[in-house]
C-alpha cells in the first residue's frame, strides 16, 4: 500500500525536525516535572490568586494537589499541545503542498505509483512521526515522574489523558493534512494549518478565563480534549475521543477525495 | 498510440487549448511545435494526468490519461519543462531515489546515460547549473527504458555538443520503434529527429505535416551585406519579389534556386552573408502559401 523508497526517503527529510523536537520536550517535561512539590502547591496557589487571568487562560486555574494534576494542568495545557501541534503543521505542510509548489510532486506522480499511493504514504509518514513524538513524550514524561517522585502517578488516568490527546492530535493532524493536499502553495497550506488550530488555542484559552466567555468552549476542537473530565473519570470523555477521532477520518478522507480528483499545477 | 481527442481545457482570457486533436502513432517521433504560452505545456500536463480537461480526452495505448496515469507511467518516460528536484540531495542521491522509487534494477542503462551525457552527480541539486539540471532531467526520464517518451522541451539550457547527443539518443530510440512527444519553439530543434510536426498557437493546432514536406517547401531567408548602397540597390534589382533594402543591406528569399543564387553572389561585391532564423509562422505560412495573415 506504500512506497517504500518514498517513505524512507520522508522519514530521512524530516528526523532532525523530529530530534529538535523531542530536545524541546524532554528540556520542557523534566523543567515542569521538577518543579512538582507538594508542599510548593501553596506558593503556585497564591499566585494564582494574584494572578487568576492569566493562570488559568493557560488552563492551570487548579494547581493540582497530585502529581497527575500538576502534570495535567501544567504539561496537557500548553507544551504537550502546542509543540506536537507545530510538528505536525510543519509535517503535513512538508509532505505534499510542499513538493506541489516546488514542482518535485511531478517526479512523484510521473511514476507508476498512483496519487492514491503517493498521498497515503505521505499519511503514514505524517502519522508515523507524529506518534514517535508523542510517544517519546510519554515514554520521557513517565521516566522522569518515576524518577523524581517514584510511584506518586496515577498510570491508568494519565494513560486515558494521552489517550484523549492522541485522538486530538488525529483530529488535528488530519485538518493540516487536508489543507496540505488541497492547497497550491505552502503560502496557503501554512497560513490555514496554522492558522485555524491556532485560532481554535486562543478561543479555547479565552473560554479558560470563565464568566460569559466559557460558552466560546463550544467553538473550538481543544474542548473536546478535556483532562479535568478524564481525571474525574466523567462517562463523556470517550464520547468525546470517539468524535475526535471521526473529524480525523473525516479530514483524511476528504484530503485523498480531494488530491485524487484535482488539477495539478505541476 | 498517443491520442487527443477535442481535448479543451479553458484558463478564461483565451489562454488554454481548444477542440486540440492529433495523434502519434506507435514508432514515431512527433515534434510539437509552438510560441511560448500557446498551450504545450498544457497538452502535456493532460498527457500525464496532472489535470483534467473541460471537455474531450486524451489516451496513451488505449488508456484514459485521466483515470489510468499510474498504469501508462509504467511504460513513459517525461522530461518535464520545468525541472524541480528534491531539495538537498545530490545528482546520485536523486538518481538513486527515482530509480528505486521507480523499481528500476538494469543499472548498466542508468550508468552509460550518466556517461553519454557527461552528468556530475556528484554535487547538490540546489547547486547545479541549468545545463546540469537539464541533462538531470533527462536522465531521469529514460532510466527505465520505457516505449513512450514525452518531452517538454527537452534541449533548452543545453550546449550545442550536448544538443547533438540528445538528438543522438532520440535517434537510437526511434530506432528502436520507441513513441516520442517532443516540444519545442523551434522547428531546427526538431527537424533532425521527427517524422511529422504539429504546431499549435493560442491554444489550437494550427497546423500537422510531415518534416520532410515542409522541408521541399522550405524557403530560406538571406541578409546579404555589400560594399556600398548602390551596389546594393543593383543587387536587389536581381531578383523579383521577397526582397527588402536597408541602405547597403539586403535581404532576400530563395526556396530552391539555389545554384543561380550563387551565381548572382559572385556578380557583385558582397561582404558578408547570413542566414536569418526563420520564425515558425514563416516555416508554417510559407508552405500555406504564404498570404495566411491571421
Amino acid at each position: 500500500m506504500i512506497n517504500k523508497t518514498l517513505f524512507f526517503q520522508e522519514i530521512k527529510r524530516s528526523y532532525k525536525l523530529l530530534l529538535i523536537f523531542i530536545a524541546i520536550m524532554v528540556m520542557y517535561i523534566t523543567m515542569i516535572i521538577s518543579m512538582f512539590d507538594p508542599s510548593l502547591g501553596k506558593t503556585l496557589e497564591e499566585f494564582a490568586k494574584a494572578m487568576p487571568g492569566l493562570m488559568s487562560m493557560f488552563g492551570m486555574e487548579t494547581t493540582g494537589s497530585t502529581l497527575l494534576e500538576f502534570i495535567s494542568n501544567y504539561l496537557y495545557g500548553f507544551v504537550m499541545l502546542i509543540f506536537p501541534l507545530a510538528f505536525v503543521i510543519i509535517m503535513a505542510n512538508k509532505l505534499i503542498a510542499f513538493h506541489v509548489d516546488k514542482g518535485s510532486m511531478t517526479y512523484l506522480l510521473a511514476s507508476p505509483n498512483t496519487r492514491t499511493k503517493v498521498v497515503f504514504t505521505q499519511m503514514v509518514v505524517l502519522l508515523t512521526m507524529m506518534i514517535v513524538l508523542l510517544l517519546g513524550s510519554i515514554v520521557i514524561e513517565l521516566i522522569s515522574a518515576q524518577a523524581m517522585f517514584p510511584d506518586s502517578l496515577d498510570i491508568s488516568k494519565f494513560m486515558k489523558i494521552n489517550l484523549g490527546m492522541f485522538a486530538l492530535m488525529i483530529a488535528v493532524s488530519g485538518f493540516c493534512f487536508f489543507i496540505s493536499c488541497i492547497s497550491n502553495e505552502t503560502k496557503l497550506s501554512l497560513t490555514l494549518g496554522a492558522g485555524i488550530p491556532t485560532l481554535f488555542y486562543l478561543i479555547k484559552m479565552l473560554a479558560n478565563m470563565g464568566g460569559k466567555l466559557e460558552n466560546m468552549k463550544y467553538a473550538t476542537i481543544f474542548s473536546l480534549f478535556d483532562t479535568d473530565k478524564i481525571i474525574a473519570g466523567d462517562g463523556d470523555v470517550w464520547f468525546m475521543n470517539v468524535i475526535l477521532l471521526m473529524i480525523g477520518i473525516v479530514f483524511y478522507s476528504s484530503a485523498f477525495y480531494f488530491f485524487k480528483r484535482r488539477d495539478l499545477p505541476l | 498510440m498517443i491520442e487527443i481527442n477535442n481535448l479543451t481545457k479553458d484558463y478564461g482570457d483565451g489562454k488554454g487549448i481548444f477542440n486540440l486533436s492529433f495523434d502519434v502513432k506507435q514508432g514515431e517521433v512527433f515534434g510539437f511545435l509552438g510560441p511560448n504560452g500557446a498551450g504545450k505545456t498544457t497538452t502535456i500536463r493532460h498527457l500525464m494526468g496532472f489535470i483534467h480537461p473541460d471537455s474531450g480526452s486524451c489516451s496513451i495505448n488505449n488508456l484514459d490519461c485521466g483515470t489510468c496515469s499510474a498504469e501508462i507511467q509504467k511504460n513513459l518516460g517525461y522530461v518535464p519543462g520545468e525541472i524541480a528536484f528534491f531539495d538537498n540531495m545530490t545528482g546520485t542521491q536523486f538518481i538513486h531515489f527515482i530509480a528505486s522509487y521507480r523499481g528500476v534494477k538494469d543499472w548498466n542503462r542508468v550508468e552509460s546515460l550518466i556517461k553519454r551525457f557527461e552528468l556530475d552527480t556528484e554535487g547538490k541539486l540546489k547547486k547545479m547549473s541549468r545545463g546540469m539540471k537539464q541533462k538531470m532531467g533527462i536522465v531521469c526520464g529514460f532510466i527505465h527504458d520505457p516505449d513512450v517518451l514525452i518531452l517538454d522541451e527537452p534541449t533548452s539550457g543545453l550546449d550545442p555538443l550536448m544538443q547533438n547527443v540528445f538528438i543522438e539518443l532520440i535517434l537510437e530510440e526511434k530506432s528502436k520503434g520507441k513513441t516520442i512527444l517532443m516540444s519545442s519553439h523551434i522547428f531546427e530543434e526538431v527537424e533532425k529527429t521527427a517524422d511529422r510536426v504539429g504546431i499549435i498557437k493560442k491554444g489550437r493546432l494550427v497546423a500537422v505535416d510531415s518534416v520532410s514536406n515542409l522541408k521541399a517547401s522550405r524557403r530560406k531567408k538571406y541578409i546579404i551585406t555589400l560594399e556600398n548602397e548602390i551596389a546594393a540597390t543593383d543587387f536587389a534589382g536581381e531578383f523579383s519579389e521577397d526582397k527588402s533594402q536597408s541602405n547597403n543591406v539586403v535581404t532576400v528569399t530563395i526556396k530552391q534556386n539555389i545554384k543561380k543564387f550563387i551565381e548572382v553572389l559572385n556578380r557583385y561585391p558582397v561582404t558578408n552573408i547570413d542566414v536569418a532564423e526563420q520564425s515558425l509562422e514563416d516555416v508554417f505560412l510559407h508552405y500555406y502559401g504564404g498570404n495566411n495573415n491571421d
